[in-house]
């Protein structure tokens, strides 16, 4: 091999190398996903199982889901209706009138149960959860990471998994369903009522209830039972996960709250497109 | 009386890595119920993992660390986790849940563990903070006590309830000389009902007058525990 052929050789063998280099950095990039979801889901699923065992259960940590319920759930609450009531405002009311204009209002109750309780609810309900008892799981987490916290609670003998994470979980599981009813039910009673006083065609008030009640399917019961529960759990799980990954400074805790968001939107989203196309096609 | 053992460790090894900054090389020692250890580290040790491997929160690099005659790597997790209840700790630096109040802090483990009625803890705590000259429970959260508070408070925790194992790491640090007398009698009491004491000291400094109590003691130097005491 002369001179000029070895240094193509040996440049296409530096180029192959390198391309391999790259792909490689891609494949774990990938590999490193997967095993971050695996995660998540291996301890969605220990959540799961062990939420059902009284024995995971001691006063302790029927103590902290309490608390989460209050803070995800009860404190929350109004907020959640106030959004309801602007959603009431904007999509009720004007489902009412252009319907009433087109002389369409038999479908009043199927556009508004599609609108409101298949999507808008379980997703609006689930995004405000995610901002406001997300991020602060996931930073609490962290800093109990970080100040030694987590390992002091391992040490007296609390299993951090059953102590820290299966309350927290469960907590925004149960909360995020209790606040999409309520978000269900203000959107529609305030939008009836914003009906009312700006003069549209409201019709009588059981009229309005009963083309609601009439829309509903199982399929419907279903859909936002797994938005809220799935999704709420889901939520819970990838905020702790994030918020126990820190290992080291406090500086990773900011950076482990954004992912935690950015992921359990991403997951919300997914989640719910698949519920909505599974249940409804 | 038969001798039971509580705590053994065989040729156990470990190198540091943080959150540890001291190696331990072939330690060997064991303590049985009823017994009082104590390990002099020397000045400005920090970091000594004897604690965390006594509490099988972490794996020695070689030998075996066994509670109650089991290896910790033995058991099953839940198993591990339930065995801990039943050892009572002062930790060397942290180990607060600072969303918790210290009263809270104080019975947690013990609220997790036991069915016992809070009442009943509380009374229990309470009776402890008494001789170790509190009026009260402290119930403000951990941020709010003084260092010195803090510790003793620390020590209620440690010796609630009927542990089986009690370590100490510094249990007078951030305290004055004189201050050891109502734990040493609390940490005896504790070993009367069959509890073995691991207490873990930089020296013999305000323990002057209670060396008899300790029937081993070992000196840290280096990476190897050397019997001073046995």
């Amino acid at each position: 091999m002369d001179s000029a052929a070895r240094a193509r050789y040996t440049h296409g063998v530096a180029e192959i190398a390198a391309n391999m280099s790259i792909f490689g950095n891609i494949g774990t990039g990938w590999v490193d996903k997967g095993r971050t979801w695996r995660l998540y889901f291996a301890m969605l699923w220990s959540v799961a199982r062990v939420a059902v065992q009284p024995r995971y259960w001691p006063r302790t940590t029927r103590d902290v889901f309490a608390r989460q319920l209050l803070f995800t759930g009860v404190e929350a609450w109004k907020f959640i209706a106030l959004i309801a009531c602007m959603v009431g405002l904007a999509i009720v009311v004007q489902s009412q009138v252009w319907l009433t204009k087109l002389g369409q209002t038999a479908h009043l109750g199927p556009i508004l149960v599609m609108v409101v309780v298949r999507e808008l609810g379980p997703l609006l309900v689930n995004f405000i959860i995610i901002g406001r008892s997300g991020t602060a799981m996931a930073i609490e987490m962290g800093n109990m990471q970080i100040s030694g916290e987590v390992r002091a609670l391992d040490a007296q003998g609390l299993d951090p998994f059953t102590y820290l994470v299966l309350p927290r979980v469960a907590g925004a599981a149960v909360s995020i369903f209790c606040l999409t009813i309520i978000f269900i039910v203000v959107a529609f009673f305030s939008g009836y009522l914003f009906g009312v006083l700006t003069g549209a065609q409201t019709g009588h008030p059981m009229r309005f209830v009963n083309s609601i009640f009439g829309a509903l399917q199982q399929a419907d019961v279903l859909n936002v039972l797994v938005k809220t529960l799935v999704c709420g759990a889901m939520t819970g799980v990838i905020c702790c996960a994030e918020g126990l990954s820190v290992t080291t400074a406090s500086t990773e805790v900011p950076q482990a709250a954004t992912r935690a968001v950015v992921r359990s939107t991403a997951t919300l989203f997914i989640i719910s497109a698949l519920v909505s196309l599974v249940t409804y096609f | 009386m038969d001798t039971v053992s509580i705590l053994r460790f065989e040729d156990v090894s470990l190198a540091a890595q943080p959150p540890y900054a001291l190696d331990l090389a072939e330690v060997s020692l064991e303590l049985n119920a009823g017994e009082l250890g104590l390990v002099l580290t020397g000045p400005a040790t920090e970091g000594l993992p004897l604690a965390d491997l006594a509490s099988g929160l972490v794996a020695p690099d070689t030998g075996l660390v066994r509670f109650q005659d089991e290896d910790w790597q033995d058991r099953h997790p839940d198993t591990a986790t339930a065995a801990r209840g039943n050892i009572g700790r002062i930790f060397e630096k942290r180990g607060w849940i600072s969303n918790l109040d210290v009263d809270e802090n104080i019975t947690l483990a013990q609220r997790h563990h036991t069915t016992r009625p809070a009442a009943e803890l509380e009374a229990e705590a309470l009776a402890l903070a008494k001789q170790f000259g509190f009026d009260d429970l402290p119930r403000v959260r951990p941020a709010l006590l003084r260092t010195g508070e803090l510790r003793r408070a620390a020590w209620i925790r440690a010796l609630l309830g009927t542990p089986l194992l009690v370590l100490l790491e510094h249990p007078l640090r951030d305290l004055p000389a004189h201050a050891a007398a109502p734990l040493v009698a609390a940490v005896q009491s504790a070993a009367a009902r069959g509890a073995a004491v691991l207490w873990i000291a930089e020296s013999f400094q305000g323990l002057e007058t209670f060396r008899p109590v300790f029937s081993k003691v070992w000196t840290l130097e280096g990476a190897r525990l050397n019997a001073a005491k046995e």
